[in-house]
């Protein structure tokens, strides 16, 4: 048995190892050792049965002394989940012996290790892991997996996933890191978050929330179940296999359209940056908020920026610290100069002449040849104030979509297949507890037929867009009756 | 809502606090026709319809020959918002090409400039982009005339002074004077394009209730600063406008009496009137073509998208409300307690009140399709009204 590229994993707490770290934490009652016991007797993979899931992360070595007994303990489990053709990777972190770790996979069946900053030598496929903003990009293995990631979801103190009319909420998302990490490595990224632990219910909603903001920016959660589910799980309550089931459901539907991962986003935003250290903080956060922004963008990584075309791009942002290289400041100044936007930090000489960019901005505009370069005043310090400058400043005139009666809390996606056949429109609401009435999706581009595709919906609905009333572009009414995910499959 | 008695009370000691003296100014409320026209359409026939007005009040040169004209439009409330899947300009909103039409009409008439204002609702940048933002071709409105400007006034005017005092005459209401964008002071003829439609706090909206975006939220929005305006707006007129529960900067008039109710369906109608009195509105034009019955903006549940397909206008914003709140189905002399005032004092009466103009339909002269051949009866309720947190918008 092997690790799966399109495998879909769960993150299977149990085990001494999983009940000596949680037993740390404060509010562990005996009630959750109990489930984790539960959970490493092998007939707790009944739960499976007719899931997507066929994966299982198993907490294997973090150098304490409950490594051992995780692993003896483990034997059974592991041996049953083959049985089952379930595939058992392990995960290692803290001060284990990487070398022992594989060595003791490689015994008890395991299908591979995760390890963070591994060194040594092995045959054994090791995924290496890391911090989002430390990530080992150019780390051998058959995928990547990133921790420090957020649950998705609307944050408003104090009023749950609620977006409303009257307050601002903040919004948490991984897409924009997904959509980073994709420009930068094709191999499969695996998202390793958990459910809050405290102070939420957690609803099926919430957990296809999860997996949409993944799947949709090409990566894959480690599926992880809060408490309340998974001691459901091994008493076999209805809401808590209902959850599972509508879990397996989002999985099955992105594994239906394995092929939108091939698609790339048709951005008119670039953003430039080596996306290290200090420069990860900022351009990711840029990211982030452009997509808050409804921006459609696409990272660039300074690496490669020389060998890719700025085709299709209105505007780029050069947001790091350092001067890019000559070669790429000329390619960048290129592009200004032939119609394009060109966003940078102060350190950018203030090439062109002054021209008023009708509102107040951080930043100084000057037309340079066809195109504009907005240079800012002083150091850029908040990414969200760059990202709406960005938005004015590109104006909403060469918006590629817009999505009338959406959250405002919500993302949306424009990506086009490779052949330029297919565009694909994603929207994704975080506001799970909204009610949606019935949603209009404008798109600029004149698209003949379009495939409106959702969760849990056996067919597609075919969509006839219409001529938009006021402006140009087509428009695509999505009956009242579809969740909050939605997509629409274009023909070009 | 209903107001109580010591709120009763409270109110009619603010009005005889200031100089107004509703019985003699309203007997002297000056009267203009207003002209009505059926229209189906937002196109050929909205320009043949609004032609035909504009010569029934005797032809638009005598009122905007060499003079720069503003135009207040509506575009209440955030862009992503529709009525079920109808474009906010076929329901909630001023059209676009309703603008596009009075521009190049009023440009016909011999305008020296034409300027297209609103407050578009928490936005930092410019109007043209709030429009583009909306799905409006900013360039058909910036064509449709050789001068035209596009101004967000909820933005300092740019490059001069900011804000201009206007007071208001006869003491006003609840506020002595406004602080509005100087693009008023520049402007020597004001055009309320107007949408015919309901309102959930001030019962109908209209020529006059357009005028309430007129306050640039700058300073009279939320959270604007205790001293002096905000840079940009940072939300609704929630505060000051309906609830009442701070006052403006102290750079701008304060409220005349600051113990006077601080009840919505109180506040807003005394402010518009207040705000029409202070900023006269020298052509109302009352797009029915096509709007949204129920509430100001889509409402799930109680709003639907009507078609009415009237279109009226006349030079006194009073007169052409009344007529207004008339082809809705609604009678203009209605007091706080009656449709479509059920909740709140008639803007109508209080506009009245200060003498900008008469709501008596018998001192009215209707001009083209008389008011029963144009009624198109609103609904009074069309269903139970969802408690909402405070968006209120025109």
């Amino acid at each position: 048995m092997a690790l799966l590229p399109n495998a879909v994993p769960m993150r299977w707490a149990s085990g001494p190892l999983e009940i000596a770290k949680r037993g740390k934490t404060d509010g562990f009652t005996p009630q959750n050792k109990q489930t984790l016991e539960r959970f490493h007797d092998p007939a707790s993979l009944d739960i499976l049965k007719d899931s997507p899931i066929d994966c299982l992360l198993l907490s294997w070595a973090a150098g304490l002394p409950e490594d051992a007994a995780q692993q003896k303990s483990a034997a059974a489990l592991v041996a049953a989940a083959r049985q089952r053709n379930l595939a058992v990777a392990g995960w290692v972190e803290g001060t284990a012996d990487h070398a022992a770790a594989i060595a003791a996979a490689r015994a008890a069946g395991l299908v591979a290790v995760a390890i963070q900053d591994f060194k040594g030598q092995t045959d054994f496929p090791v995924i290496p892991w890391g911090e989002r903003g430390k990530m080992p990009w150019d780390a051998p293995g058959p995928l990547l997996a990133a921790t420090g990631n957020v649950w998705p979801g609307v944050t408003v103190p104090g009023f749950g996933d609620s977006a409303g009319p009257t307050r601002v909420p903040w919004l948490d998302s991984n897409g924009w890191f997904l959509q980073m990490a994709r420009a930068r490595v094709r191999k499969p990224l695996w998202l390793m978050f958990d459910p809050p632990a405290k102070g939420r219910i957690i609803t099926a909603a919430n957990y296809q929330t999860a997996i949409c903001d993944a799947e949709i920016a090409g990566g894959r959660w480690v599926i992880s179940l809060d408490e309340t589910v998974r001691a459901g799980l091994t008493e076999g309550n209805a809401p808590a296999r209902e959850t599972l089931k509508q879990i397996g459901a989002a999985i099955a539907f992105f594994d239906k359209h394995a092929d939108w991962r091939t698609f790339r986003s048709l951005g008119i935003l670039g953003v430039v940056s080596d996306f290290t250290g200090d420069n990860f903080d900022m351009s990711g956060e840029i990211l982030n908020l452009a997509a808050r922004q409804n921006l459609q963008f696409r990272a660039i990584w300074k690496s490669q920026a020389m060998a890719q075309p700025f085709t299709g791009l209105k505007a780029l942002i050069y947001a790091d610290k350092a001067a890019p290289e000559a070669p790429l400041r000329r390619k960048m100044m290129a592009f200004t100069e032939q119609g394009g936007l060109l966003i940078t930090g102060p350190k950018w000489d203030p090439e062109g002449t002054p021209t008023d960019p009708g509102f107040d901005t951080q930043f100084t505009v000057r037309t340079f040849g066809k195109g504009r370069l907005a240079v800012a005043k002083d150091e850029l310090t908040d990414a969200f104030q760059v990202a709406v400058d960005a938005q004015f400043l590109i104006s909403h005139a060469n918006d590629l979509v817009k999505v009338y009666n959406a959250s405002s809390s919500g993302c949306t996606l424009v990506m086009g297949s490779p052949d330029g056949k297919r565009a694909l429109v994603e929207v994704l609401a975080f506001a799970t507890a909204r009610v949606y009435g019935p949603r209009t999706v404008w798109v600029r581009e004149k698209y003949r037929g379009a495939s409106l595709w959702s969760i849990g919906a056996a067919e597609p609905v075919r969509i006839e867009p219409m001529p938009a009333d006021e402006y140009f572009g087509v428009e695509c009414r999505v009956p009242a009756s579809v969740p909050g995910y939605f997509a629409l499959e274009f023909e070009v | 809502m209903k107001v109580t008695r010591r709120e009763f009370m409270a109110g009619a000691g603010a009005a005889g606090l200031g100089l107004i003296q509703p019985a003699r100014l309203r007997a002297t409320a000056p009267t203009a026709p207003v002209a009505i026209a059926k229209c189906a359409d937002y196109g050929t026939g909205f320009l043949s319809a609004t032609e035909k007005l504009f010569d029934q009040l005797g032809g638009m040169g005598r009122l905007v020959k060499g003079k720069t004209v503003t135009i207040k439009i509506n575009l209440t409330g955030e862009a992503g918002m529709r009525q079920e899947h109808f474009s906010a300009g076929r329901t909630s909103w001023t059209h676009p090409r309703t603008v596009g039409t009075i521009v190049h009409l009023l440009d016909k008439a011999g305008a020296r400039r034409i300027r297209v204002v609103e407050g578009a609702w928490v936005w930092a940048a410019s109007l043209e982009e709030f429009m583009y933002k909306a799905n409006w071709d900013a360039r058909l409105v910036l064509g449709a005339a050789p001068r035209v400007e596009l101004v967000n006034t909820n933005l300092p005017y740019r490059g001069r002074k900011p804000y201009t005092r206007f007071p208001v005459p006869n003491g006003g209401h609840l506020f002595p004077a406004f602080d509005l964008n100087t693009v008023y002071a520049e402007s020597d003829v004001l055009v309320s394009l107007a949408k015919l439609k309901q309102h959930d706090t001030a019962g109908i909206t209209l020529s006059m209730k357009n005028c309430f975006g007129c306050s640039p939220t700058t300073i009279y929005g939320d959270k604007v600063p205790t001293d002096e305006p905000s840079p940009i707006p940072y939300g609704g007129r929630n505060q000051i406008g309906h609830s009442g529960s701070r006052q403006p900067p102290k750079s701008a008039p304060p409220e005349k009496d600051p113990t006077s109710p601080r009840q919505a369906g109180y506040r807003i109608p005394r402010f518009v009137a207040d705000i029409v009195a202070a900023l006269p509105v020298h052509l109302a034009i009352v797009d029915g073509v096509e709007t949204i019955a129920g509430a100001e903006l889509p409402r799930p549940g109680y709003t639907k998208m009507v078609s009415p397909g009237v279109v009226l206008a006349g030079t006194n914003c009073v007169t052409t409300d009344a007529v207004g709140a008339a082809v809705m189905g609604f009678d203009p002399m209605a007091e706080r307690g009656t449709a479509p005032f059920e909740g709140c004092d008639s803007t109508l009466k209080l506009a009245e009140d200060l003498g900008v103009g008469t709501r008596d339909l018998k001192r009215i002269e209707v001009i083209g399709v008389p008011i029963q051949q144009a009624r198109f009866s609103f609904p009074e309720h069309l269903g139970p009204r969802p408690a909402f947190g405070g968006r209120r918008s025109q």
